[in-house]
């Protein structure tokens, strides 16, 4: 508890200081913050990129699929002044976040670039952690997918680069079940015998905020603008969260998914026993090694009803250069190499990642490592951000309580969706 | 200790002379040092940050807020129902783990052969950590594939098909489980330590007397264990007021099973909520306090007394 502080005594000192200068912001006590960064964030120099040299340290979760120990490697051998390295800092995105908060806080320089979950960015650049990327964005933003640019834009400006992104596929038992067009489709097909079932993650925790939201963001609904208004309180989350529910309760999809996070989930679909599964593109190689290989297929998000365009949830990681670190020349010089189509390529082809530029998917090379890289561009371009914001954690809890709430049978789809909103507007109303 | 004892033990003192006094301090001293920067400071330090609240949203803003984040914490939903959550889970826990526990000390302290092997073995789930033996029950009673589930199904008892850790009550029940499993071992520990110093000569007045063995048990054994069962009850009671790890494996709080120290955790962790977290950490840890207060001082007593009568 107490290394999670924030706040030395020299800290508390100058916000003291800080606290005299906006006085009339404080002396109301009710008064709100400025809802952006301080204008002090500096933004990055892209001169200091050309002819940078020396080493950087990269830190991140673990490096399970070896695309950071390739990256770094293939960035010297391009870049033979420069030295990346990659240093795991927690094995959990939980632990990896804890890890990533504590270096931030006590200022340390030993990470020039943090990895950063798509939902990170704000709530890091909301503390002046994080050098703005917008020169470098606005450089290389063709090479990417707009919606993966989007999640590393907050405030108005970039504080991230995507690296590689995630969506959400549907699997599906080819001597079971059709691919799906239409969550109803899938429903009603997984309803028809308990083999046919959906799985997915339901448990208390952001992969229900995902799945949920995957749901919401096709039904055309959605739960923050990008205003930052609360929008959750709609019939479109009435209807999904009953859709949910109703699908719990008829067996479309086996009750258990309200213990499952994303491994349960994938050994439970291994067994054989349910037909369809949501969950991410690391599954498909894995499922492949199962007594289920080449018994399946593999489909991009459906529609809801087809009322509006399938839509999902983006997944994924971002470069996050840190305000302390000694040679952003270097870090903006290996994010450069590394969001290069020709790198890009080589992210899905040597470690199954999801890339962040369009004509990575139609390569022949990355299409033989990957078959499935027409249905993932899908869902990736179809897929949105979830909602930008620092107090995001609080946002994602009002609605993976809620959703849960209804799905374990606690609560009304319509209870649900008014206190979603007035939990988020709690959340956004944190000093 | 009564006021008569004081002065009873009063001319003892005034033996000692100042010098004397003087050193006594002098080697309390280090220790009292000790208490003071491992314990007070840091709760200090919790207490000063709890009555502040940090801004998650601009870089080195922070304010004075007084009690506000203990009368949020008060007046929020949030707070009571995990408040009530881990008092349901500690009274259950505690009582099954005193039965168990004292029910396997009397068992382990007859004569039999195997007996030195089987105290150790009973000490086994005490010695697994607690994250560990949470997952291993998590995956027990997975409802496809856990071994929990699988059993029951296959001999065609209730409760094969229920999802265990998505149901309230159902969830509840297994987070007991799992503490009991775990922790009944270090009761009977603890209580078999209190049946060893009981002497046999008690019990063979008792036989002499032509007591029942139930009798014996009821009049004799239970009141001279009652010193080490207050003990257990007392440390197990504090540990289960602040559970924290079966629930955030388990269930993630989910279904009626967060706790206070979830809570806190949450506040602190995920939303950095620094201010409002540390009130929530004080207010479980004042919780604690209080329900130790309260032990010590209506069966505390009885410690005391036995150990007088021992004496």
């Amino acid at each position: 508890m107490k290394a999670s502080m924030p706040a030395g005594r020299r800290r508390l000192a100058k916000s003291v200081v800080a606290t005299l200068a906006v006085g009339v912001l404080l002396t109301g006590c009710g008064g709100t913050p400025a809802n952006s960064p301080n204008s002090a964030a500096a933004a990055v120099d892209l001169k200091s990129a050309e002819g940078a040299k020396g080493d950087i340290t990269i830190c991140g979760g673990k490096d399970a699929s070896g695309i950071h120990k390739n990256t770094t490697a293939a960035f010297h051998k391009a870049n033979p002044t420069m030295n990346a390295k990659y240093v795991e800092i927690g094995s959990s995105t939980d632990q990896q976040r804890t890890q990533t908060v504590q270096r931030l806080e006590g200022k340390s320089t030993e990470c020039d670039i943090f990895m950063m979950d798509v939902t990170w960015a704000p709530e890091f650049a909301a503390q002046n952690w994080l050098l703005d990327q917008t020169p470098v964005m606005e450089k290389i933003k063709d090479r990417l997918i707009p919606s993966t640019a989007q999640t590393a834009l907050y405030d108005g400006k970039y504080w991230a680069t995507p690296f590689y992104t995630n969506a959400g596929l549907i699997y599906s038992a080819k001597d079971k079940v059709a691919k799906p067009a239409t969550w109803q489709q899938l429903y009603a097909e997984a309803a028809k015998a308990p083999g046919n079932r959906l799985v997915y993650q339901a448990q208390q925790y952001e992969g229900l905020t995902v799945n949920f939201l995957e749901l919401l963001y096709s039904a055309g609904g959605e739960a923050v603008n990008d205003k930052g208004e609360v929008k959750i309180d709609s019939p479109e989350t009435r209807e999904v969260l009953q859709f949910m529910a109703d699908g719990i309760k008829n067996g479309s999809a086996d009750r258990a998914v309200m213990t499952y996070k994303e491994d349960e989930t994938r050994l439970a679909y291994e067994s054989g026993n349910f037909g369809y599964e949501r969950n991410w593109p690391h599954v498909y190689r894995l499922l492949n090694k199962t007594k289920l290989a080449g018994k399946f297929d593999v489909s991009p998000l459906p529609s809801f009803n087809g009322k509006s365009a399938a839509s999902g949830v983006l997944g994924g990681w971002n470069f996050a250069i840190s305000a302390f670190s000694q040679n952003s020349g270097a870090a903006l010089a290996y994010i450069n190499f590394a969001t290069t189509p020709e790198w890009q390529k080589h992210v899905a082809m040597d470690n199954s990642q999801a890339p962040v530029n369009e004509a990575a998917y139609s390569d022949p090379e990355v299409l033989k490592a990957m078959p499935f890289a027409p249905e993932l561009l899908a869902s990736v371009k179809g897929a949105k951000p979830r909602p930008q914001s620092p107090v995001y954690p609080q946002i994602s809890q009002a609605i993976y309580k809620n959703v849960h709430a209804v799905l374990s049978g606690s609560a009304t789809a319509d209870e649900a969706a008014k206190k979603m909103a007035e939990d988020i507007k709690t959340a956004q109303d944190s000093f | 200790m009564t006021s008569a004892q004081k002065l009873a033990e009063r001319p003892r003192t005034f033996g000692y002379d100042r010098a004397e006094r003087r050193l006594a301090v002098r080697m309390v001293a280090p220790s009292l040092i000790l208490m003071f920067l491992v314990a007070a400071v840091p709760i200090g330090y919790a207490v000063w940050l709890s009555l502040h609240q940090f801004s998650v949203r601009q870089a080195g803003l922070s304010r004075f807020v007084g009690l506000d984040n203990y009368l949020d914490a008060l007046s929020s939903g949030a707070w009571w129902s995990a408040f009530g959550q881990t008092f349901t889970f500690a009274a259950a826990s505690v009582s099954l783990e005193l039965v168990l526990g004292t029910a396997m000390a009397l068992l382990l302290n007859m004569t039999f052969r195997g007996r030195g092997l089987l105290r150790t073995l009973v000490l086994l789930p005490y010695a697994i950590l607690t994250v560990v033996s949470a997952i291993t029950w998590q995956t027990m009673f997975e409802p496809t594939l856990g071994l929990v589930t699988t059993v029951l199904r296959g001999l065609g008892l209730p409760g094969g098909d229920i999802v265990w850790l998505g149901e309230s009550g159902y969830a509840m029940a297994v987070i007991v489980l799992a503490d009991v499993w775990k922790t009944a071992p270090f009761v009977a520990l603890l209580v078999l330590a209190g049946l060893q110093v009981i002497p046999d000569e008690v019990y063979e007045a008792a036989e002499l007397d032509g007591s029942t063995k139930w009798t014996t048990f009821i009049n004799i054994t239970l009141p001279l264990l009652k010193p080490a069962i207050v003990l257990a009850a007392i440390f197990r009671t504090m540990d289960a007021l602040r559970v924290f790890d079966l629930p955030f494996v388990l269930t993630r709080g989910a279904n009626g099973t967060e706790s206070m120290s979830m809570l806190a955790y949450t506040e602190l962790r995920e939303n950095r909520l620094v201010g409002e977290g540390s009130a929530l950490s004080i207010l479980t840890f004042l919780t604690v306090m209080a329900v130790s207060v309260i032990y010590i001082r209506f069966a505390g007593g009885n410690i005391r007394a036995a150990a007088q009568e021992k004496q």
